[in-house]
């Protein structure tokens, strides 16, 4: 199943990516909102988007709000990843379409039992 | 725990680019007040470091870029003013975080800096305190500046652990060339003065098509080229000599690829100049801050790109020399108003590719440099005598800053001055080949422009051979070839010294074997006049023949071959032979001696001239020529009409500080004053007299039998001679030069020969 990370920071993509590839991702990343749209056109069997709140150009609500314009990205599951100081945006977050969010810091196992709650991890792997 | 190590590593690389950006947004932020975009900005670097410290847990960096965020929340949403204390704090917020990125890195941890008080700042910025309420924070951001821009302007840490810094905290800077691209693109949006909104796509974008390569492993493959090319050329040479059409044909193709990858190798180390300009904001504002300047910066041409090489090279003196244009260029803001100037100073920085090289110019609109002052502080220091200084050229005059042990600042100050002056800038950057020189004019502003080569490890160069060895020449010094022909023409001697006549202009030659201390020429004829620029002057270096432009590898020499000061390395040649580089500069320094020694020469020369004369040959007017004795002649000059200036009916000139009555050949010759925009001027100096006369062209110097004249003559005139088949008027110097100055021929020659012998 392919993952598509959405971050600014290298940094924060490859601690997402990581988690992700551990439960048995195929992690594809992007900068920007803009970025993962793009990313999206490539890879329409993207089953899962870790969304950053703060970003340039186009920022994590702004994508939400445009990937949930498309039916053809219906079945993609939006995860928002956002700080403790964000809880308003998280309601516009959920308010706009996004399945769930995280907040940062966060732990690897945050990630895996939301996912798990989502129904995206693979059994086998999981176990 | 690996791949945890690497995370940090990537964090610590990734803060380091993203605070460059931070501190240029900071301060462009005091003059953009609210720029959404801006702010959006800033807030997302200090988010993201704090939204991945908590990760790795850094609690001290967790603390601190927190309160900075909520500072940073409550400018972007317009709740608070960006003023002069919160750009303060929250620069001395990026201060303290990149102390303990530094401390990160070369640990592993945080260290135990203490960031109480950083906090306590901001917080009391966010509690809206006044800063006299709250000593501890005013006096923090206040004591950083002060001290900051030493700090500030060197990235490399001076206090943390010694022994790992001068190697680790390099590496971010260093292996910023994968966001390239970006950054190309970003500051054209930063330096839009225009106030954005948060739509405008602002900054910074990650881009998956680009990947970050270890420096080293370009630096290897660079290597690696420069010997492949090496090896072509060696390839090339054999293939001429064997000449078999399928191995030329090979070599052809072998050589083509070999530069088109040397090309491509060039362009993976490219960087663009703001990759050293980003820091430029800071500090300039630090300076300007600490010396009370009010200085407005300009960047123009920060996509040019040149070689990491190179950039990491001009780092030095360009801090040396932006530090030095605010110190001693641009005036206080009341020495400004009082000069009719705006308080707000203006320095620029542009970059621009020209003829194969970066050119990079540092100008500011203060005060500019009074040659004068640079002239009489040479002769106070020691470094040069009056006499030598009273015979230089303005432009010969600003060249005097880059000799060691000279320093124009009035008093010293902890921005420059310190006793690391010009000099050290001229070896930095004559050591990667480079050139710099100067351009002022009192009271309106001072321009440094550096000449650097796009790249250090393979360079054009033009192979020439004398006394039947082969030198390399830097093409970055060469400006033309020229041939000798039989009759020499062009070829003129000011007393012994050859010069040549190149299109109206006298170039000195200097002849490479007597550089080298080789047998001496028979005869100038066939040989080949290389015209080269060196320290902001011209002359022609003499040389045997031209054989060949090679792309060489320069390779360092051993100290003892250095200590020549000839030479600027060695390079394998195709034909495999060894070959020394030439260092045009030193070989121009060289010259400059020789040339005086010429000019010693000239006074015996002219006083025992036999029955031929040389003759100086100008166009006045139309159709007219004027002769008068070389020997009279003390200097050649051009000038812009707008020199000459009228005083009581008499013409003068402004010429080296004085007052110089000037002679109009036109009126001489009858014809009426008809000037055109650019004079050409000839200078006669006695002693401490000197007159000017004013023609329209140099024509020629010809030697000439002067009794071979016709005695039709008028006024100041001594009769005509034929000069290659033209009929020439002989001027009456003695007479002429009298009515203007009375007292010109008083000036003895006594006085003269002393000048000379002082020498």
């Amino acid at each position: 199943m392919k993952a598509l990370v959405i971050d600014d920071s290298r940094v924060m993509r490859r601690i997402i990516g990581a988690i992700l590839t551990d439960v048995g991702f195929e992690v594809i990343e992007a900068g920007d909102g803009q970025e993962a749209l793009m990313r999206l056109e490539q890879h329409p069997d993207v089953r899962l988007c870790c969304i950053d709140w703060n970003m340039p150009v186009m920022n994590g609500y702004e994508f939400i709000v445009a990937t949930r314009k498309r039916p053809e990205y219906r079945d993609i599951t939006l995860m928002m990843i956002t700080t403790e100081g964000e809880q308003e945006q998280i309601v516009r977050a959920l308010a706009a379409g996004a399945h769930e969010y995280v907040i940062k810091p966060f732990t690897a196992d945050v990630i895996v039992d939301k996912l798990g709650y989502l129904g995206l991890l693979d059994a086998e792997v999981h176990a | 725990m690996d791949a945890m190590d690497e995370i940090v590593r990537e964090f610590v690389v990734e803060s380091y680019e993203n605070l460059d950006q931070l501190d240029s947004d900071l301060v462009a932020l005091e003059s953009e007040v609210g720029s959404r975009a801006l702010l959006s900005s800033v807030f997302r670097t200090i988010h993201t470091i704090k939204g991945t410290s908590g990760f790795l847990g850094f609690g001290a960096l967790e603390a601190v870029t927190h309160v900075g965020e909520s500072l940073l929340a409550e400018l972007r949403d317009g709740k608070r003013e960006m003023t002069q204390r919160t750009t303060d704090v929250l620069l001395t917020m990026v201060d303290c975080v990149r102390e303990i990125l530094r401390s990160i890195e070369a640990t592993g941890a945080e260290g135990d800096l203490d960031t109480t008080a950083v906090v306590a700042s901001i917080q009391a910025v966010l509690d809206g305190e006044e800063a006299p309420a709250a000593p501890a924070p005013a006096v923090t951001p206040a004591e950083a500046l002060a001290v900051e821009p030493e700090t500030a302007a060197d990235p490399e840490p001076a206090p943390a652990p010694a022994a790992v810094t001068p190697v680790l905290p390099a590496k971010p800077a260093e292996q910023a060339p994968a966001p390239a691209p970006v950054a190309a693109v970003q500051p054209a949006a930063s330096s839009e003065p225009a106030p954005r909104d948060l739509d405008e796509a602002p900054v910074r974008s990650a881009t998956e098509s680009s990947i970050r390569v270890d420096v080293e492993v370009l630096d290897a493959l660079m290597r690696h080229v420069g010997e492949l090319v090496l090896a072509r050329n060696a390839m090339t040479s054999i293939a001429a000599d064997i000449d078999d059409p399928a191995l030329v044909h090979a070599t052809q193709r072998l050589a083509l690829i070999a530069t088109e990858l040397q090309q491509g190798v060039m362009k993976t180390r490219m960087q663009p100049i703001d990759n050293v300009w980003s820091k430029v904001p800071r500090m300039v504002r630090d300076i300007s801050a600490s010396l009370g300047r009010q200085v407005r910066l300009d960047m123009i041409g920060k996509e040019t790109e040149l070689d990491r090489g190179v950039l990491e090279a001009i780092k030095d003196p360009l801090t040396h020399l932006i530090r030095n244009a605010i110190d001693h260029g641009i005036e206080s803001p009341e020495q400004r108003v009082a000069a009719g100037k705006p308080e707000q100073g203006v320095l620029t920085l542009r970059a621009f590719h020209q003829g194969g090289q970066v050119v990079i110019e540092i100008a500011d609109d203060g005060k500019g440099i009074d040659p004068q002052a640079i002239a009489a502080k040479a002769v106070e220091r020691g470094l040069r005598t009056s006499s030598e200084v009273a015979d230089l050229a303005p432009q010969d005059v600003f060249q005097l800053l880059f000799l060691p042990g000279f320093s124009t600042a009035e008093k010293v100050t902890h921005v420059s001055g310190r006793g690391v002056g010009m000099d050290v800038v001229k070896t930095k950057v004559d050591a990667i080949g480079g050139v710099v020189d100067v351009q002022s004019t009192v009271g309106v502003g001072t321009t440094w422009r550096l000449r650097i080569p796009l790249t250090l490890a393979i360079m054009p160069a033009l192979t020439v051979e004398c006394a039947s060895e082969t030198y390399a020449i830097p093409q970055i010094n060469l400006l033309e070839l020229l041939a000798i022909d039989d009759k020499q023409s062009g070829v003129e001697y000011v007393g012994e010294a050859p010069v040549f006549r190149l299109r109206g202009r006298l170039l000195p030659l200097v002849d490479l074997r007597d550089v080298l201390g080789r047998e001496p020429r028979e005869s100038l004829v066939g040989a080949v006049i290389a015209v080269m620029h060196a320290d902001g002057g011209r002359f022609g270096l003499l040389v045997d023949q031209v054989r060949n432009t090679e792309e060489i590898v320069a390779k360092p020499i051993s100290a003892a071959i250095k200590g020549i000061g000839l030479y600027a390395g060695a390079t394998l040649l195709g034909d495999g032979s060894v070959t020394l580089i030439l260092d045009i500069p030193a070989v121009a320094r060289r010259a400059l001696e020789l040339q005086e020694t010429a000019a010693d020469d000239r006074t015996a020369v002219v006083t025992d001239s036999g029955e031929t004369e040389q003759m100086l040959i100008v166009s006045v007017g139309e159709d007219r020529q004027v002769a008068m004795p070389m020997g009279a002649v003390t200097r050649l000059e051009r000038f812009p009409l707008e020199i000459l200036e009228r005083v009581s009916g008499s013409l003068v000139m402004q010429y080296r500080e004085r007052i110089t009555p000037v002679v109009d050949l036109a009126q001489i010759l009858g014809l009426g004053t008809t000037f055109r925009e650019e004079l050409a001027v000839v200078v006669c100096q006695r002693g401490d007299r000197t007159v000017a006369l004013v023609a329209d062209e140099v024509v020629d110097i010809v030697e000439c039998a002067t009794d071979e004249r016709s005695e039709v003559s008028g006024y100041g005139l001594l009769g005509s001679i034929i000069v290659r088949g033209r009929v020439t008027e002989l001027l009456d110097l003695e007479a002429t030069v009298r009515d203007v100055d009375a007292r010109f021929y008083d000036a003895q020659d006594a006085e003269l020969v002393g000048a000379g012998s002082e020498h």
